[in-house]
């Protein structure tokens, strides 16, 4: 495998400069209210090749690629196909010309068999459907790259790996030279991960090209043959994977040095401040989210919940803090029963949410900084003579938290759905820290937030911890669990499979329980 | 070369007070091209129009007896629409109103010292507003009913109930049969400030305010922002929606029956036919194009009255079918509403990549890195 | 559109004064004798604005005011201006139009629907010196008097043609209201009936509106149904005629000459006739003669009047409706005078005796022969 993706490489290289790209984008430029997404940004591809495109949240990754999708046109710039300009109006024009992208959130039809799914939306379909053939020719196709589904079964019976590949099948189907894949990797488990390396390995390898966005320097070392990072919308560089290092292109990628290890104190554990027992729940479907989830977070230690998306981590959060209805079991914060509590009970009682949805749930868009930063403290005689609120009060406590949690804002009373991600994430953090007494829940606090703002975050999240705070996590970036959590839970399908320590676990063995392998169901040890 | 329609980042004062006056131009040229193909000077009938709305102390005070209600059904359904919820109820709330101050002030009064039974007429008058419309707040709130239906369907019942009344049990027994109560006693009618202004102008002013200081500066107007903006959020930081809800839903009726008990009162006098004649929908109108707000709902409660009662002149003075006058009521409002769409969203318009052919040269393409 | 007018009158002046006992504080009645004067010569034309309830249209109740409107024209020429606002409703807005009418200086002003009563007289208070002239209603002013009709009696004519020409001597009768005037249209009717055809019997079935021509349809088709061959009415629109004639059926129809826009399956209709009124009531003006009055014009008026008759009437029942309509021109006897017997058989008004008009504005029994309930 190693010795293919070397050997494209290395003849690309050969044939050198003067290869034909398959594919050149120039000079794009697409601007958005307020925003220019893509600066007169270029990029070529190669055939036989993975191309990462990197870049911080928001540096234009995924426009510039639904561009080359159809799904935006662009104001400015030009694309070229096989060295001829071509217009992509919609995502059919971008599939005529070879072209396919597998979207973060899939376009699947739940109810459908895979091999509908794959013939829906097809233009040149005989009358009668000949869904026979498409069943052999999936086969084949499975067989040629290593894509294995069974043709007959219903989306919803598939894992989320599983819905992937029928994504990736269903462009190879189209028989697309360019596959773009928008952060492949953020649903899966990391054996998954390495198949996914594989098939695309196959595919470039029969004269197809692929792109995949990301913003994880791991998965640019592992996936791609050349790299092109973007920054604010702009071209920043362009490097074969083997030239460059992780530190240089996170260098690249941030525009200054990068800290990648957050300075970490041992843990004091003190007395269990929450306590789950055997709790289960439904989903917004009604299906059972949780099954039987017992667990136990001390003062002063970080618990991480590792899992892939939708095993009942949001659900987890979600019924401690009130939110969802228990069907059964227990939650103490503090000693005190807390189960199907209303959340102004849980608020009251000290625990601090950092919701996974930031614009959703987390803070009201159309609400000023200082009235967001307020959202839960303006119950209290600070803030309000009676009930008749106390703006100045209010403002100060704005100044205040704007000044201490370094949220960069243009006043106090401009609407928060203007500030960028990392300080509508700090906005909360402010708040919901401000507010803790005793819990923390942090759902994905790092999710989409650049190095910088990360970074902050996780020191944040320690120190909370060196407070004596005891603090959920759920993360699904197992380096950050890795990094910051004290004890790692791992969720699968409702439950929790194993629970190891940090500094004992290994990675591959967490992998491993993401993906339900070697359940060893035990009560949560504390 | 292409029309995009997008959401502006951000509405500047110039813009909320630029785009209804455009509106109102444009909403003007439009209705100017409908009198002429109806073969009347549009100058003349705009004249008309306010001369019979604005034009002196009476037809002003004509304009306000219509304005009364427009603005205090407005305020209901603002208050409701505030929290997202959606109030189609108005008119029943304002039936019930009104029905209810009829009987009290007819069967209730007697023995009550005189200068009470105005008051008591009110409050219970405003007060059946407020239950009837906490009705479907609670179905929704707690049942998760689909208030849109049962407000709309709970008018149907009110309005009937009306009739019947004043049909049936309540008719005056002097009045030869005829569908009407009796007169209300005087002691029960809402004193009048000029012409047929009555009091109920004070009503609504007091209302705004009140409102306007509840929603800006007070902990339930906040909470009530907050779940108007996010229901979402407003749960996760624990406000008691369905709670919030109910008590929103019981000062919105509480207003709309607040108007029913002014027409009854103020206007009326006693309990006929006329009571429901969709004030509670036009209310949705005047909300809409005040935006929610408290002040500007007075404003537009006022201006939509004057073009109604403007819109008699088109008949009296130019002598055109009532239809017209119709129709261009509906063409000075339809630019109003179409341009608020303006202040949250602007059209622009840009050059396509794709026509746009420049050679790679030109961009100046070149291999960036290595 | 369920609002509509609401007819019958308060004649006597002994029942105005009682209502006008629950009136406010009405000004005190004039004490000097009027004076006859001639209206001034610059004054001229009279101008004179009609209020409606509906659009006028082509046939129906604001329909017969407006051709009475029009008649006005006609006859007066240049003496009189007019002018209508059409499709007023009752309530707020009703008032606010007469009082703009008012206000510009209209010399009289007709409204013409039952519900506007109250807003008129309030208005009249505010403006002495306009002439207001209500249909329908009971309430008077120096200023302010009352017109109406006495329907019943070509009702009563109608019933005759209907009694005579039914073969399964059942009748429907699709009505709006239980109120006096629709119940005192139907014990006319009805008489009319078995004055010919003891056997014969009135069905009615209530709508609750005004007009509504889904509702009046399917009223009609119900009492089809039940083997009416004759549909009478008391509504705004010919469905219930359309229904009868499209099973075949005959009808009467109401308001308008109906028989002109359905056919000859109407047999006659009883009719709306305003134009003689407004003429006199204008030219009073002009002469200086007005004087608040409460008219209820008879047949000989011309204000009620019976449309001419179907050619499927055959000549001896002309013959005898107009023996009738002479005996209520020529002689003391009307509709209501006895002997009448009520819906269960007992004497209602005794051999001899006549209604009084007040009795006749409060009717709310049913005579003999007449299936349902009044109210």
């Amino acid at each position: 495998m190693l010795f293919l993706a070397e050997g494209i490489v290395g003849q690309k290289m050969t044939v050198g400069e003067s290869q034909e790209p398959l594919l050149r984008m120039v000079g794009i430029t697409k601007r958005f209210p307020g925003v220019v997404a893509n600066d007169h940004v270029d990029l070529e591809l190669y055939q036989g090749e993975v191309l990462a495109l990197l870049g911080e949240n928001g540096a234009g990754k995924s426009t510039l690629m639904n561009v080359l999708n159809g799904l935006y046109r662009a104001d400015e710039g030009s694309i070229y196909v096989r060295g001829e300009r071509v217009g992509i109006r919609s995502p059919r024009d971008a599939y005529e010309l070879g072209i396919g992208m597998v979207h973060q959130n899939f376009m699947l039809v739940e109810t459908m068999t895979v091999a509908e799914n794959v013939v829906l939306g097809l233009r040149d379909l005989s009358f009668r459907l000949d869904l026979g053939g498409v069943k052999r020719r999936l086969q084949e196709l499975g067989e040629q790259y290593g894509l294995k589904v069974d043709p007959d079964a219903y989306i919803w019976q598939l894992s989320v790996g599983e819905q992937q590949r029928v994504e990736i099948l269903k462009l190879l189907y189209r028989d697309v030279d360019v596959l773009i894949l928008d952060e492949p990797t953020a649903v899966l488990t990391p054996q998954e991960v390495d198949d996914l390396v594989e098939v695309l390995r196959r595919v470039i390898g029969d004269g197809k090209a692929a792109v995949f966005i990301t913003h994880k320097l791991r998965e640019v070392m592992k996936f791609a043959d050349r790299v092109t990072v973007l920054r604010d919308g702009k071209n920043v560089a362009t490097r074969l994977t083997r030239e460059t290092s992780p530190d240089a292109l996170a260098r690249l990628m941030v525009g200054r040095e990068v800290l990648f290890r957050v300075e970490k104190t041992a843990c004091e554990p003190g007395d269990a401040v929450l306590e789950v027992d055997s709790l289960r729940a439904l989903d917004d479907k009604g299906l059972p989210a949780l099954r039987g989830v017992s667990l136990t977070v001390r003062a002063g230690e970080i618990v991480g919940i590792a899992g892939v998306a939708g095993n009942g981590q949001r659900e987890l959060a979600e019924v401690i803090t009130g939110l969802r209805q228990a069907m059964g079991g227990e939650v103490y914060v503090s000693q005190e029963r807390m189960t199907n509590c209303r959340p102004l009970r849980a608020i009251r009682s000290g625990v601090a949410h950092i919701p996974e949805d930031r614009i959703g749930m987390g803070l009201v868009g159309d609400m000023s900084v200082a009235e967001n930063l307020a959202l839960k403290a303006y119950r209290d005689s600070a803030f309000s003579r009676g009930p008749v609120l106390h703006p100045e009060g209010m403002r100060r406590f704005a100044e205040e938290l704007i000044d201490g949690f370094a949220i960069v804002t243009p006043r106090a009373e401009t609407r928060v759905k203007f500030l960028s991600g990392g300080n509508l994430q700090k906005t909360i953090l402010a708040r919901e820290l401000t507010a803790c007494e005793g819990l923390l829940v942090a759902v994905h606090p790092t999710r989409g937030l650049d190095v910088g703002a990360t970074e902050a975050v996780r020191a944040q999240l320690l120190e909370e911890r060196d407070r004596g705070t005891a603090v959920l996590l759920i993360s699904e970036d197992l380096d950050e669990l890795l990094e910051v959590a004290d004890r790692i839970a791992v969720m699968f399908e409702g439950q929790i499979v194993g629970t190891r320590k940090t500094d004992d676990a290994g990675r591959d063995e967490i992998g491993l329980m993401m993906a339900g392998d070697g359940m060893e169901k035990e009560g949560m040890a504390t | 070369m292409r029309i995009v329609f997008e959401k502006r980042e951000r509405v500047s004062h110039t813009v909320r007070v630029l785009v209804p006056v455009i509106s109102l131009v444009f909403a003007l040229v439009f209705g100017a091209v409908l009198l002429l193909f109806s073969g009347v000077s549009p100058g003349a009938a705009y004249a008309a129009m306010a001369r019979g709305a604005f034009g002196s102390s009476r037809a002003l005070a004509e304009t306000f007896v219509k304005a009364i209600p427009l603005m205090l059904t407005g305020l209901a359904v603002a208050v409701a629409f505030r929290m997202l919820f959606w109030n189609i109820g108005a008119e029943g709330q304002l039936a019930m109103g009104g029905l209810t101050a009829a009987g009290v002030a007819l069967f209730a009064s007697e023995g009550l010292p005189s200068w009470s039974v105005l008051p008591i007429t009110i409050l219970a008058g405003t007060l059946a507003g407020a239950l009837w419309a906490a009705i479907p707040a609670a179905l929704r709130a707690y049942l998760g009913v689909n208030e849109v239906i049962t407000t709309l369907m709970m008018n149907y019942v009110a309005i009937l109930l009306v009739s019947h009344m004043y049909h049936g049990p309540w008719r005056d027994p002097a009045g030869y049969g005829f569908p009407g109560t009796a007169r209300l006693p005087e002691t029960a009618w809402l004193p009048r400030l000029y012409g047929r202004a009555h009091l109920g102008l004070f009503f609504a002013v007091v209302a705004a305010v009140v409102l306007w200081f509840v929603l800006q500066r007070t902990k339930w107007g906040f909470e009530l922002r907050i779940v108007g903006e996010n229901p979402e959020a407003a749960r996760y930081i624990g406000i008691d929606i369905p709670r919030l809800m109910l008590v929103a839903m019981l000062v919105s009726g509480g207003l709309a029956g607040l108007a029913g008990v002014c027409e009854v009162t103020g206007v009326m006098r006693r309990l006929q036919q006329g009571l429901t004649v969709g004030h509670g929908y036009t209310a949705i109108i005047v909300a809409w194009l005040a935006q929610l707000n408290p002040w500007a709902v007075l404003l537009v409660g006022f201006l939509l009255a004057g073009l109604l009662v403007g819109g008699d002149q088109i008949q009296m003075a130019m002598g055109l079918p009532a239809a017209v006058g119709l129709v261009l009521q509906g063409a000075l409002l339809f630019p109003m509403l179409g341009g608020a769409l303006f202040t949250e969203y602007r059209l622009r318009i840009v050059r396509t990549a794709t026509e746009d052919f420049r050679t790679p040269e030109e961009t100046g393409l070149e291999e960036a890195g290595s | 559109m369920s609002r509509r007018l609401w007819g019958s009158v308060g004649f006597l002046v002994v029942l105005a004064l009682m209502v006008g006992a629950c009136a406010p504080p009405a000004t005190p009645e004039p004490t000097e004798p009027p004076v006859e004067e001639e209206i001034a010569e610059e004054d001229l034309p009279v101008r004179a604005a009609f209020v409606y309830i509906s659009p006028p249209g082509d046939l129906g109740w604001t329909y017969e005011h407006d051709r009475g409107r029009l008649m006005l024209e006609d006859e007066l020429g240049d003496l009189v201006e007019t002018a209508y606002m059409e499709d007023v409703d009752e309530g707020p807005d009703a008032a606010r139009v007469i009082r703009q009418y008012a206000q510009e200086g209209w010399d009289v002003i007709f409204t013409t629907s039952f519900g506007y009563m109250e807003d008129t007289y309030e208005v009249a208070e505010e403006f002495p010196d306009v002439v207001f002239e209500h249909c329908s209603g009971y309430m008077t002013r120096e200023n302010m008097s009352t017109y109406f009709g006495r329907i019943y009696q070509p009702r009563y004519l109608s019933g005759l043609v209907a009694g005579a020409m039914t073969e399964e001597n059942l009748i429907g009768y699709v009505a709006a209201f239980p109120i006096p005037e629709v119940i005192r249209g139907i014990n006319a009717f009805t008489l009319g009936v078995r004055s010919v055809n003891p056997e014969a019997e009135v069905r009615v079935v209530w709508t609750n509106t005004w007009y509504d021509p889904v509702v009046e349809r399917e009223a009609a088709e119900a009492l089809l149904d039940q083997g009416a061959d004759i549909i009478a009415q008391h509504q705004d629109t010919t469905e219930p005629q359309k229904a009868a004639e499209e099973r075949g059926m005959l009808s009467i129809g109401y308001n308008s000459d109906m028989r002109q826009f359905v056919g000859d399956s109407v047999l006659t209709s009883p009719q709306w006739n305003w134009g003689t009124y407004y003429v006199d009531t204008v030219q009073d003006i002009i002469d200086g003669t007005w004087r608040t009055s409460q008219f209820w014009g008879d047949l000989e008026s011309g204000v009620v009047m019976l449309a001419e008759m179907s050619p499927l009437v055959p000549d001896e029942l002309r013959q005898q409706v107009e023996t009738e309509r002479e005996r209520i021109l020529n002689t003391d006897w009307d509709v209501f005078c006895g002997p009448i017997a009520d819906q269960d058989g007992d004497e209602a008004v005794a051999d001899g005796v006549c209604l009084s008009d007040e009795e006749m504005l409060n009717m709310d029994w049913f005579v003999e022969g007449v299936i349902g309930e009044p109210g």
